[in-house]
């Protein structure tokens, strides 16, 4: 694919996340406490061999949209740009047993429910701690917050789940 | 050779997280600040443009409940058209001693009434056109009544503003609200909001035709408050658990307090105008290691279906400021008496 195409890809993927954030998904909340992160979709499914720097910018990128349309100052940008510097750590800790292949991409079809799920809660955990204790700048109900943590958790890796048995194609190339 | 290149690249990536961490925290950090342009919130052209239109579709899906709330509001103000018969009753005599005989003297207090009689009479003989030219009061009511309070609406200098809330937040610990007026309609950042209900918030930023508020359930709102009852002033904070619930500071031990007691603004911070309704005292405990009362407010706005909003000018707002600096000012002008201007009691 040639770099416009890339580029007009990227683009594409980048106001459909921010348009469902914003238009839809971010009026919702599960039980009251639950919110739905699904914007990260953008940073998750990003390319795996996207260079780093990159992968930081492009999650700012997103993160100051969304703080743009919720006004929480640099609160969405900073916990973006955290979860785009774990994305490569935790996608090296969970390589497979011959590597990555040229033609791998975070999908749930090719790699499998078992390192996908690994994959999707354990980033999306981290993100969200930072998140919610970020938000809260000390840990004054840290209970309530908990309860925050995790019924975001469930919302935001559900939500996520739907868009790739959605959105991504069923290639069963590995394994 | 690859060795340092990958070294040097995740150098890179490293000091780009560094970089963009500080950013992001920077902005958050000063994001509860007046003093910031109104780019970076909801306020923006761009964002406020696209929260107008996911408004105005979402809004054909709540038509009914909106319907609602509006004949809710139309129903109380109603209600305040059609008073009953004795409200404007006053006594015409009042008893003020007696004479010799003991029988008690009255002073009318106004007028003989054939006397007004006559003279109106011979008013309209005068001029018989002046009466179909006398507007009708009822048509155009020209204060309305928000959370308890009386507030003008047609002063031509200080306008109450309607607004259509787009984005309104409930969960987060510090909450906003995007309004669709902005400083083309007048909107100027430090206003009060305040729904049909009462108090809901202080505007943050405003663009041209987008404001952003401080939500009341911000943790760095608070609201000077009194009881009604007795007059006994605090402050209204939201603790950052639930949105139907608020605390009230500073209400000293010794005072007594009633279950149900209606909690209005004071208008000591000049934001919003005297007893405007904050909502009714649900709980009240006596903690061991504190002076102050801890109660508990319900608030009366529901901030979860909240749609329309005022935007309040306080009228003697410039006026008191510039004289609580010039008596907080190291040298004060000693000769000159302190006139405190008189404005007309609503």
């Amino acid at each position: 694919m040639s770099a416009v195409g890339v580029l007009v890809r990227q683009l594409l993927r980048f106001g459909f996340f921010a348009g469902m954030q914003v238009l839809i998904v971010g009026q919702l909340s599960l039980f009251g406490l639950g919110w739905c992160f699904l914007y990260l979709g953008f940073v998750l499914f990003l390319p795996l061999r996207t260079p780093i720097s990159l992968q930081l910018l492009l999650g700012f990128c997103m993160g100051l949209a969304m703080d743009i349309s919720y006004d929480t100052g640099g609160l969405h940008a900073a916990a973006a740009v955290l979860l785009a510097y774990l994305r490569p750590w935790v996608l090296r800790l969970l390589t497979p047993r011959d590597g990555y292949d040229a033609q791998d991409t975070v999908n749930v079809h090719q790699m499998g429910w078992q390192w996908f799920m690994v994959y999707l809660l354990l980033l999306v955990g981290l993100h969200h701690l930072a998140y919610f204790f970020l938000e809260l700048g000390s840990f004054q109900h840290p209970l309530i917050t908990l309860g925050r943590v995790g019924m975001s958790i469930l919302f935001t890796s559900t939500a996520l789940l739907i868009i790739q048995l959605l959105f991504f194609p069923v290639r069963r190339n590995r394994s | 050779m690859r060795n340092l290149i990958a070294f040097l690249l995740r150098f890179q990536g490293v000091m780009l997280f560094v970089l963009l961490e500080v950013v992001s925290l920077f902005l958050f950090v000063t994001n509860s600040s007046y003093q910031r342009a109104a780019f970076f919130n909801s306020a923006n052209t761009y964002a406020g443009a696209v929260l107008a239109r996911r408004t105005q579709v979402l809004d054909y899906f709540r038509l009914d409940e909106l319907n609602h709330q509006l004949l809710v509001d139309n129903a109380q103000l109603r209600q305040q058209l059609y008073p009953p018969d004795f409200t404007r009753r006053e006594a015409d005599s009042l008893p003020v001693g007696r004479d010799t005989l003991g029988h008690i003297i009255y002073r009318h207090l106004r007028p003989d009434p054939s006397q007004a009689l006559a003279s109106s009479t011979g008013l309209l003989g005068l001029s018989p056109t002046a009466k179909p030219k006398k507007p009708n009061p009822l048509a155009r009511p020209d204060t309305l009544l928000l959370g308890g309070a009386r507030i003008a609406t047609r002063d031509v200098e200080y306008p109450l503003v309607p607004a259509r809330i787009l984005n309104n937040s409930l969960r987060a610990v510090d909450n906003y609200l995007t309004l669709n007026v902005g400083t083309a309609d007048g909107v100027q950042p430090g206003l009060g909001v305040v729904g049909a209900a009462g108090v809901v918030g202080q505007v943050k930023a405003a663009s041209e035709h987008y404001s952003t508020v401080f939500s009341l359930l911000h943790s760095k709102m608070a609201i000077a408050a009194k009881i009604k009852r007795d007059g006994t002033f605090g402050s209204v904070k939201w603790p950052g658990d639930d949105y139907s619930h608020a605390l009230l500071d500073y209400i000293p031990r010794q005072n007594r307090l009633v279950r149900g007691d209606t909690v209005v603004t004071s208008g000591y911070n000049a934001v919003f105008p005297e007893g405007v309704m904050v909502g009714t005292v649900e709980s009240f405990v006596k903690e061991p290691d504190k002076n102050f009362w801890t109660v508990r407010l319900r608030l009366s706005v529901d901030f979860s279906r909240l749609t329309y909003v005022y935007v309040v000018h306080n009228r003697p707002h410039t006026e008191r400021d510039s004289l609580e600096t010039a008596a907080t000012a190291p040298e004060p002008a000693p000769t000159k008496p302190l006139v405190k201007p008189t404005r007309p009691r609503r």
